[in-house]
């Protein structure tokens, strides 16, 4: 087929098996096994650089101090991990957390979490904060069978998927949302401390603002389906760019309607660059809520100061808590010192996800996946053990969903002089309601 | 079988290129069993998949000299085509990505033939605007997941129908598979009649119009091509990560990527495309996984950058440049 043949001169041929050896040589030092000592391997994959650095790196923090408590004695704190000295069902194996950083990125996640299971052989995996990445990590777990414990993605969707292996601890944005009208419901019926009854007719029409990946979707969809079921209105419903450079047609759009409830979904940049947009426009409401995360860092407090007073947060998490949970004062003390801030929503459910490993791998007595798993699925982590004010954690297979904790519930907070006061369920509120919300001068 | 020869035959390039295309192979071929670190898979993969797009991007943008900076469009189109299908009526892959294929090289079709007569930054600008109005319309787009994206359905592993595996060395061989049929097809392109006028368009469109080649449809028919490389990176991206959002196939970032990758390791020369993946995809993957978890933020960024800067400053033409100026010398 050549138009001649050409003859291969012989230096040639030494220069390709030469060139061969140094990328075979080269290939094989990418795989070099690396070595195992007395450690449990956990990979914790989560955002630690980008746009939500921030609340990556607080988690990271969370997680190292979770299993600084579980390697170490910590005579002082009142919870069981605090008298470990590693693993007590492992004999003492201390938990080792290799680190990844996703970025925010799924395709990015999902090789990470390869590395982390075929090339660190870590026995479970812990992450990823965004939905999106949790949604790629937790398939690439599910096909490798090895056991992941998300700590904080919201997606209602994560655990419909059938996954025998993914166990999510917090409660999802159907939850929250819910949490949220229910709350409304006990304000028309003046049933929450500090506001007398107000009438349906002061209350009736939403503005919702989510960003639009994977978690704003999400929450815009359940926000829409329980408006309709209690009865609201929804008059302006905007979505915007994540990490959007500019945001004011979106908050024209958002505020044209005066909607009396305003509803966001917001990552910390976006809920930074969303709240100075609103501040120019001088945004009324009579009530501000959010969907914790980009509304509830310290991040967000730093920057606003007194003009947070007022708004809502859905968390599971706040500093009011300390009254009834003295081991998440005594925790936060330290977290404190490492980090520089105090727990709040993110960092305090990556805390309590490193928990569960801890819990469930002493009780499986074995780092096999399948005997954690099976400890999953079963354990029981009573409620007083835990920084959240949850009942526990138990992973069961409830409503068309698999393996979600259904001991955990939400917090709706409100910050009053800077403070997350702690507003509903009614039981556990630490202040009265402030309302309505004083608007953004 | 002119075609056929045309493709398979590389006698015209000299000694060191075919050298240099046997160790690609060869590495290619042996590198999941020399190599048991999944994540140097993982980038493998990637690193082919970038091939495929790079050498799609290629044909327009190197050899068509037109900056289009919208292949993410087409990319997403026929990921998007692939996990509905798979999705919605359980199409298995090889039925679906052919028909994803075909709405991205549709899109490619409808899109270039109006664009084409915008020329140099205007085509560029519209090409960027087209791809985002496209994302946007994906992610508000409830019927097809919106912003939630796609996830394919898990199947019992091994199964070629749907091509889901657990271990990554199928996925390896198919998308090297791609590339080499990507190779084959530029290296019949560049001695075809097409890869001549795109080439003498490119050197003076005028003139070139002047012998009677009909430059519109020309840079139309190369932008299909472009369109076919694009969609079947695309359809097995879906496969790849079960998963599709509008943000990972669609993204502007993906296609500033393909364009900068083919033009960092030369635009309209063959080997260009393969050069640039070869650089940027394994500094990307390793310096993320080596130094993002480490706790020094921000310096994979840095060092990436600097490696871009360097290169472009140094040699406009991309490494490929380099290399011809080296053996231009001798």
């Amino acid at each position: 087929m050549g138009t001649k043949k050409e003859r291969v001169h012989p230096d040639c041929v030494k220069a390709a098996i030469v060139a061969a050896a140094i990328v075979a040589v080269l290939s094989m030092g990418f795989g070099m096994a690396r070595a195992q000592g007395q450690e449990v391997k956990i990979g914790v994959i989560y955002p630690l650089s980008g746009p939500v650095a921030h609340a990556g790196n607080m988690s990271k923090d969370a997680v190292s101090l979770c299993a600084d408590y579980v390697n170490n004695k910590w005579p002082d704190l009142p919870i069981p991990i605090g008298n470990w000295e590693g693993i007590p069902g492992l004999n003492g194996a201390k938990i080792k957390l290799i680190f990844a950083d996703h970025r925010g990125e799924p395709d990015r996640g999902a090789d990470l979490a390869k590395k982390l299971i075929i090339d660190e052989k870590v026995v479970g995996i812990c992450g990823c904060y965004h939905s999106s990445v949790t949604k790629t990590v937790s398939t690439v777990c599910e096909r490798h069978k090895i056991p992941m414990i998300n700590p904080e993605s919201t997606s209602p969707v994560l655990t419909k998927r059938g996954y025998q292996w993914f166990f999510r601890a917090t409660p999802h944005d159907r939850i929250f949302v819910r949490d949220f009208f229910e709350f409304l419901g006990l304000l028309h019926q003046g049933k929450v401390p500090g506001v007398k009854a107000v009438p349906k007719s002061e209350l009736r029409t939403i503005g919702a603002c989510t960003e639009n990946t994977e978690w704003g979707a999400g929450t815009r969809d359940v926000i829409k389906e329980f408006a309709k079921q209690y009865g609201y209105e929804i008059v302006s419903d905007v979505t915007y760019p994540h990490e959007s450079p500019d945001l004011t047609a979106e908050v024209r759009r958002l505020l044209a309607p005066k909607p009396d409830i305003l509803m966001f979904a917001s990552y910390i940049s976006d809920a930074i660059l969303l709240t100075k947009t609103m501040k120019e426009f001088k945004a009324k409401a009579k009530v501000f809520w959010s969907q914790d995360v980009g509304f509830y860092q310290p991040k967000y407090i730093e920057t606003f100061g007194n003009d947070t007073e007022g708004i809502l947060n859905r968390t599971v998490f706040s500093k009011k808590l300390f009254a009834v949970k003295p081991v998440a004062k005594n925790i936060n003390v330290e977290f404190k010192k490492r980090s520089g801030v105090d727990f709040m929503g993110t960092s305090a459910r990556a805390f309590t996800g490193m928990q569960a490993w801890a819990y469930v791998l002493n009780e499986a007595g074995s780092t096999d996946p399948e005997a954690i798993r099976k400890t999953a699925e079963t354990i029981e982590i009573p409620g007083k053990d835990l920084i959240v004010p949850w009942k526990g954690i138990k992973f069961e297979d409830v409503g068309g969903e698999t393996n979600q904790n259904t001991w955990s519930s939400g917090l709706i907070v409100q910050y009053q002089a800077q403070e997350p006061e702690i507003i509903y369920p009614l039981d556990v509120a630490t202040a009265k309601f402030v309302y309505p919300w004083p608007g953004l001068k | 079988m002119r075609t056929l020869r045309d493709a398979f035959s590389f006698g015209d390039l000299p000694l060191v290129e075919r050298i240099g295309f046997a160790i690609f192979i060869m590495f290619c071929t042996l590198f999941p069993w020399v190599t048991k670190g999944s994540f140097d898979q993982a980038v493998m993969i990637q690193f082919l998949i970038f091939c495929l797009y790079g050498l799609g991007w290629n044909l327009i943008g190197g050899y068509g000299g037109q900056v289009a900076l919208g292949q993410a469009k087409n990319v997403g189109m026929s990921a998007y085509t692939v996990a509905l299908l798979m999705v919605w009526w359980d199409i298995p892959f090889w039925l679906s990505t052919p028909l994803g294929v075909v709405v991205a090289t549709i899109e490619s079709f409808v899109l270039g033939y109006f664009l084409f007569r915008l020329r140099g930054h205007y085509f560029a600008i519209a090409t960027i605007a087209v791809s985002l109005v496209w994302q946007q319309l994906f992610i508000n787009w409830d019927l097809i997941g919106g912003a939630r994206g796609v996830e394919l359905p898990l199947k019992e592993t091994p199964n070629f129908l749907y091509m889901q595996f657990a271990s990554p060395i199928y996925y390896h061989y198919f998308a090297f598979l791609l590339v080499l049929a990507a190779i084959l097809y530029m290296n019949w392109f560049r001695k075809s009649r097409l890869g001549y006028q795109l080439r003498s368009i490119t050197s003076n469109e005028e003139v070139a119009e002047s012998l009677g080649i009909n430059a519109h449809w020309v840079k139309v028919k190369a932008y299909c091509i472009t369109g076919v490389f694009a969609g079947m990176g695309g359809a097995f991206y879906t496969v790849y990560y079960n998963y599709i959002d509008p943000f990972s196939v669609m993204h502007l970032e993906l296609s500033v990527m393909i364009a900068l990758m083919t033009m960092i390791g030369g635009a309209g020369s063959m080997w260009g495309p393969i050069i640039g993946a070869m650089i940027l995809i394994p500094l990307d993957r390793y310096l993320g996984a080596w130094l993002g978890g480490s706790g020094i933020i921000g310096v994979d960024f840095m060092i990436y950058a600097l490696m871009v800067m360097i290169i472009s400053a140094y040699e406009p033409k991309g490494i490929w440049g380099i290399i011809e100026k080296v053996r231009a010398r001798r």
